[in-house]
């Protein structure tokens, strides 16, 4: 009987008819498009975009070369070189993160223990070569100082929950 | 041929005067067709982006409606690069040999009871030679590239077409056996009477298979298991760039729209109206537009068949064109035969 | 042998050994931070508290000694209530700067705070702060780590022998500090960043390099001393980054001298060959190996061919590895020439060589009754054994000094005796004399001229009995100074004598892979020239395998000359320098230790391999292959080695056995010249190599001041005060130099040190005169 009623089934094509008459109705379905770049959806304030590298107030630099962010990486797109700075604190001498590696899993954020590398907002960067997609310490911090405002906000934004 | 351009022609020789007439009907025939080309790929991005509740090409011009245009004019600006150890000579040949059959198969085709550029009686065999042609252009594609992949979906595009031919030759069989001619101004002739006298209903079976064959014919989805971007990357073109894919494009676009006018003059009757009796009434009666609403029907079915179903196993391709279509259409022909010369019910199929 | 059940488990373990002890031996651990196997019993981290069955409270597991059926519990809620307790105290006051410190990652308190430790303090107060020390430029300090374990005083107070660090202060305000405006300057200094459980004693030239978890650790074998200590060498982004040491209870145990430790500094040091040069016209050109190779071997060849075999000669760096030995014995040989020497700091090459050996095993030497060191500063030039010797010691072994200089050597030695150098031949003499006339054997003559019927003083008569006494206890240990004098030939015959007489053991310790070069080269040191002959007379070509002839060679600068006369020097080394560039022709980069797989023979013969930790810098290769490939451009047959392992084996079959019957029963006195003041010398520790004299942090620590040393009385007979500088001449050469003072050298004598810049124009001179 269960054959039977598969051979008709078969024969009169009723799955592939099931099928277009899916998309045939998705066909007639509102769209749910969203028109970027003149509409953007929002985002929040977890949103894991480019990294900058944070200075507290008085401009220096937070990063104090842990290496934390590069241990738990998991694409391994940090590479960081530390050394002694002539002040005796523990300071990077490189801190690139090379973009086309990273995964943007936002580990690093959370291994860092003095909230230096942060990921932005900012998701519409570009690269014309590899080179470009390969931010350095100096870019990082240019980043940085640019977005520090906003960057600011949603760290106190999210504060409660951490 | 309007009697003002046979008037400009009448002031050349007269050997230049039968040249110029074709010239001037190719070109009447094929520049359409390839606008329609331009707008079917436009019609299949809008028609699949709606499909999976997107809007679809909508940057270029008003609504989209440059998009064709625009891609067209990038195909021409790009490069042509030809792999360093592939046939040089065979890779330019290739795409030639693809678009020469699936443009020459247009010869035939009526597009009204007066309005055929060729009309001759073996029609019918004429579109499967033409039809059957331009796997060549893909193998030897295949070949020349020099490419894994592009060599891996020639050997796949053959054996599928080569399936697929049979059954769909079959099919034919029903139509002409049905109509009594291979002419298919006659074929579609032979459908007069409205909707319920088109072949569709006596050839149901046929007329599934045709045109799914048509489908496989075409490397289509689900069966275009020569393209497979998953597997094989794009298959045969996978090496061709700027014009020289655009030219395959152009012949698949144009297989495609052959396949469904096919469709529609041997199994919905062609230009006829729906309504026989009102073939005399303007709009709504016999017409050209009756003809392309039909093929864009057929048409809208691929983009719908591609929008849904995924791509078939290779050997499920196998199996169904050869242990399913052509025993249907066998049996079916036979039923045909019995019926028709056997049996007092052989009108159905008139 | 007691039972006891710890955990349930029930273990033997030795009556009054500690608990801790007991634990470990049955892999139970117990939380730990003031113990340490190798150190004292200080119990004051009570990190180890354990349940002991019966006792009212909580036991410290490192001071509680095993009795028969103690019943022990480590994990019970008593036990661990305690050792959280404990651990809330130590983070009362250690600052959570784990992200900055370098010992994170591999802390024994982030380790155990993790188990023990609460997620946040209950202590609200302020931390205290304590200052950070300068302890010299090995060991970084951050004091406010510090847990008060103690493990560094007790390091230096037990092993190393000098009580540098202490504990100052009570109660919240002790801390670890040195004596007011010292630093700490031993030569094992480096172990106490071992020692620290915590991160407040580091290693300064590792300082905020890398972080312990990026690290690749390789075995490696430390080259520089005949010790032959077992390494870790940490490898970041093939880089040395940092030397550890390996345990190996039979070499090091679980120590590393300072020079073992922090040499890896300069092996990307700006003077590293890192291409071969050929020197055209004057001016050193970059090019390929295979341009270098060949123009080297068609060099020897026309060479070989003009002006016969023995007109090419080789000199070796004791550093080199047994396999770079072999084949440039082999290649040498090949030539058709056996003059090949490692020994180039020695200018006495009479009669038989001994091997360079210590006689016993490393872990007997400790056993040894009494010792007597003849020309030797063991702790200066082969710190681990010094560390041996200075255990012995601890446990009665009596050591008695015949030297030049009254050393300061960390431990107490049963006698001193320090004289000018010719005076130290007659007294040597007259020893032997005695033990010849108390053991009822004969001395040659010259023994007896020597001691000139000189009546033996009381404390040579002491030693005489002693090392009779000892029998086969008795150490006889020659040093370094003793291969740079010029009666070299005298020592090892008197102190050969007196070991054959008494059956005392003999040790003569020489540098670095010394052992493994005399094996290799056996006999053809003494067929063929020898250092100081390749450096008397000018070669036609001569083969430099990793030496810097300045520092390298005793005769200096004199070495620079001889080899500029040289028609072609071929250097393959690791470094190269101004007086390299202008005397040599081809320069051939060659790996380093870190970079090569190799082998070293220690004194006790043991045979050590290690593998490449890094590759080589640069264009340079590991010399194996770098003789190999030269061996080929020479046609010489046998060179087509595929792998080190035939390198090895070979060299290892070949090895000439050491034979203690290689010793002299005659010799000569070469008489010293009477005027002017008479040569001490002296190889400081941190000179010793090319490696080392590079090493920028040893070379900033208190062991690499290579002084010129002369007694108070001298220095003010010449008219010269500490610090002035003084023209010192020889020969018709003056070089001017700086001096000090210190009494414990004799009178009329000067220290002039070798290796060392300035002191490399007095070349292998016994005597100078001052030139005012």
């Amino acid at each position: 009987m269960k054959r039977a009623a598969h051979i008709v089934k078969s024969l009169f094509l009723q799955e592939l008819i099931k099928g277009l008459s899916v998309t045939g109705r998705h066909l007639f379905k509102k769209k749910i498009t969203v028109q970027y770049p003149d509409e953007k959806t929002p985002m929040s304030f977890r949103f894991r975009g480019l990294h900058a590298q944070r200075r507290y107030p008085n401009g220096e630099e937070r990063c104090i070369a842990c290496k934390l962010c590069e241990a738990v990486c998991p694409a391994l797109a940090i590479t960081i070189d530390s050394d002694v700075r002539d002040d005796g604190s523990r300071r990077t001498t490189r801190y690139d993160i090379d973009l086309s590696k990273c995964i943007f899993c936002g580990f690093c954020e959370e291994a860092c223990p003095v909230d230096a590398i942060v990921e932005t907002r900012i998701f519409e960067y570009h690269g014309e070569n590899r080179d470009d997609l390969y931010y350095t310490k100096d870019k990082l911090l240019a980043v940085g100082d640019k977005m520090e405002d906003s960057i600011a906000r949603d760290r106190k934004l999210d504060a409660p929950y951490r | 041929m309007p009697e003002f351009i046979l008037s400009i022609l009448s002031i050349f020789p007269d050997w230049l005067q039968v040249v110029l007439a074709s010239l001037i009907k190719i070109i009447a025939i094929v520049a359409p067709l390839m606008l329609a080309v331009a707008y079917l790929t436009f019609a299949e991005r809008k028609i699949i982006g709606y499909m999976q509740i997107r809007v679809g090409p909508n940057r270029v011009g008003p609504r989209g409606w440059l998009q064709p245009i625009a891609d067209a004019f990038k195909l021409l600006l790009k490069e042509i690069v030809v792999p360093a150890r592939s046939n040089k000579y065979l890779f330019v040949l290739a795409p030639i040999l693809a678009i020469g059959p699936s443009l020459a198969a247009w010869a035939v085709i009526p597009f009204s009871d007066t309005l055929v550029l060729s009309d001759i009686d073996a029609s019918l065999l004429y579109i499967l030679a033409m039809t059957s042609m331009g796997v060549y252009g893909i193998i030897i594609a295949g070949w020349a590239s020099n490419s894994k992949y592009a060599f891996l979906s020639a050997m796949r595009a053959a054996a599928q077409i080569v399936a697929y031919e049979i059954a769909m030759g079959f099919a034919l069989v029903g139509v002409l056996m049905a109509a009594g001619s291979l002419n298919l101004g006659a074929i579609v002739n032979a459908q007069a009477g409205g909707l319920f006298s088109w072949y569709w209903l006596p050839l149901l079976p046929l007329f599934v298979v045709y045109f799914i064959s048509g489908v496989a014919e075409t490397n289509r989805a689900p069966f275009d298991v020569a393209e497979g971007e998953s597997e094989i990357v794009a298959g045969f073109h996978v090496e061709y760039s700027g014009m020289t894919f655009a030219v395959f494009f152009l012949a698949e676009y144009a297989n495609m729209i052959l396949i469904a006018m096919l469709t529609a003059l041997m199994f919905l009757g062609g230009w006829m109206s729906p309504l026989g009796f009102w073939s005399d009434v303007p709009l709504l009666g016999d017409g050209i537009h009756w003809l392309l609403l039909k093929t864009s029907a057929m048409l809208f079915f691929f983009l719908w068949f591609r929008a849904t179903f995924p791509r078939y196993r290779y050997d499920q391709i196998m199996r169904l064109g050869w242990k399913v279509f052509i025993p249907v259409t066998l049996i079916w022909i036979v039923v045909m035969g019995v019926a028709m010369f056997l049996t007092p019910w052989g009108h159905l199929f008139h | 042998m007691a039972t006891i059940e710890i955990n349930g488990q029930t273990i033997e373990a030795e009556e009054g050994s500690m608990l801790i002890a007991a634990a470990d031996k049955a892999g139970i651990y117990i939380p730990r931070f003031c113990y340490h196997d190798k150190l004292s019993i200080a119990a004051n981290c009570r990190m180890c508290l354990v349940e002991v069955e019966k006792a009212p409270k909580p036991l410290p597991a490192c001071a509680t000694p095993v009795t028969d059926g103690m019943k022990v519990q480590t994990q019970s809620e008593l036990a661990r209530d305690a050792q959280k307790g404990t651990m809330e105290f130590l983070l009362i006051n250690h600052p959570l700067d784990c992200p900055i410190c370098d010992q994170g990652g591999e802390c024994e308190l982030q380790d155990l705070a993790v188990g023990y430790g609460r997620d946040a303090s209950q202590y609200n107060e302020g931390k205290r702060v304590v200052m950070d020390k300068n302890l010299g430029p090995l060991i970084s300090t951050d004091m406010t780590r510090c847990i008060q374990c103690t493990r560094c005083v007790r390091f230096g107070q037990e092993l190393a022998g000098i009580m540098e660090l202490g504990m100052a202060g009570r109660g919240e305000h002790s801390e670890i500090m040195t004596f007011m405006g010292h630093t700490v300057d031993s030569e094992l200094s480096g172990n106490v960043i071992d020692l620290c459980p915590v991160g407040a004693l580091t290693s300064k030239p590792f300082r905020f390099q890398c972080r312990s978890w990026e690290m690749q650790n390789h075995d490696g074998i430390a080259p520089h001393d005949t010790v032959g200590s077992n390494l870790e060498i940490q490898v970041m982004r093939d880089k040395v980054m940092r030397v550890l040491p390996a345990a190996n209870e039979a070499i090091n145990e679980v120590w590393l001298s300072d020079r073992d430790r922090f040499s890896y500094e300069s092996l990307d040091s700006d003077q590293r060959l890192t291409t071969p040069r050929l020197k055209i016209n004057g001016e050193w050109k970059s090019t390929d190996w295979q341009t270098a190779l060949e123009h080297v071997a068609a060099k020897l060849k026309v060479i070989n061919e003009e002006f016969g075999a023995d007109s090419t000669g080789a000199l070796v760096s004791p550093t080199a590895t047994l396999e770079e030995l072999n084949l440039l014995k082999k290649l040498m040989q090949g030539m058709g020439s056996s003059n090949i020497d490692y020994r180039l700091r020695q200018q006495d090459f009479r009669g038989n060589q001994p091997a360079p050996v210590l006689g016993s095993s490393i872990a007997d030497f400790e056993s040894a009754s009494t010792v007597l060191l003849v020309d030797s500063n063991i702790r200066k030039e082969q710190p681990i054994l010094g560390l041996r010797l200075r255990k012995a010691v601890l446990h009665g072994t009596q050591v008695h000094a015949l030297n030049h200089v009254d050393y300061d050597f960390a431990f107490r030695t049963a006698s001193t005796i320090c004289l000018a150098p010719d005076a130290m031949l007659s007294e040597l003499a007259i020893l032997t004399q005695l033990i010849a006339g108390r053991t009822g054997s004969s001395v040659p003559d010259a023994v007896s001229k020597l001691a000139n019927g000189t009546e033996a003083s009381v404390e040579i008569v002491a030693l005489a009995n002693e090392l009779i006494d000892a029998g086969e206890n008795g150490h006889v240990v020659l040093g370094a100074q003793a291969r740079m004098n010029p009666n070299y030939s005298v020592l090892t015959t008197l102190t050969s004598l007196i070991s054959t007489m008494t059956g005392a053991r003999l040790a003569n310790l020489a540098e670095a892979n010394s052992v493994a070069a005399w094996q290799v080269m056996g006999a053809a040191l003494d067929d063929g020239k020898n250092t100081a002959d390749m450096i008397a007379e000018p070669l036609k070509a001569c083969l430099l395998f990793n030496i810097d002839p300045r520092h390298d060679l005793l005769a200096g600068d004199h070495a620079l000359e001889t080899l500029s006369e040289t028609g072609m020097v071929v250097h393959i080394g690791n470094f190269h320098d101004e007086a390299l560039d202008d005397c040599c022709h081809v320069q051939l980069p060659l790996a380093a230790f870190s970079e090569t797989d190799g082998t070293h023979i220690n004194c006790e013969g043991t045979v050590q391999s290690w593998t490449a930790a890094v590759n080589p810098l640069g264009d340079s290769r590991p010399g194996w292959k770098i003789l190999r490939v030269l061996g080929n451009y020479l046609s010489l047959d046998g060179f087509d080695y595929n792998t080190i392992a035939e390198v090895r084996n070979e060299a290892v079959a070949a090895l000439q056995p050491i034979d203690a019957s290689r010793v002299n029963t005659e010799f000569t006195v070469d008489e010293l010249p009477d005027n002017g003041l008479k040569r001490i010398y002296d190889l400081p520790l941190y000179h010793s190599d090319a490696l080392v004299r590079r090493a920028s942090a040893l070379q900033g620590a208190a062991d690499s001041k290579a002084a010129v040393v002369l007694h108070p009385d001298t220095l003010q007979a010449i008219g010269a005060e500490e610090g002035s500088s003084v023209k010192f001449s020889v020969g018709e050469q003056s070089v001017e130099l700086t001096v000090s003072s210190s009494n414990i050298v004799p009178v009329q004598c000067v220290v002039i040190p070798s290796g060392v810049d300035g002191c490399s124009a007095i070349g292998a001179a016994a005597s100078v005169e001052v030139a005012n």
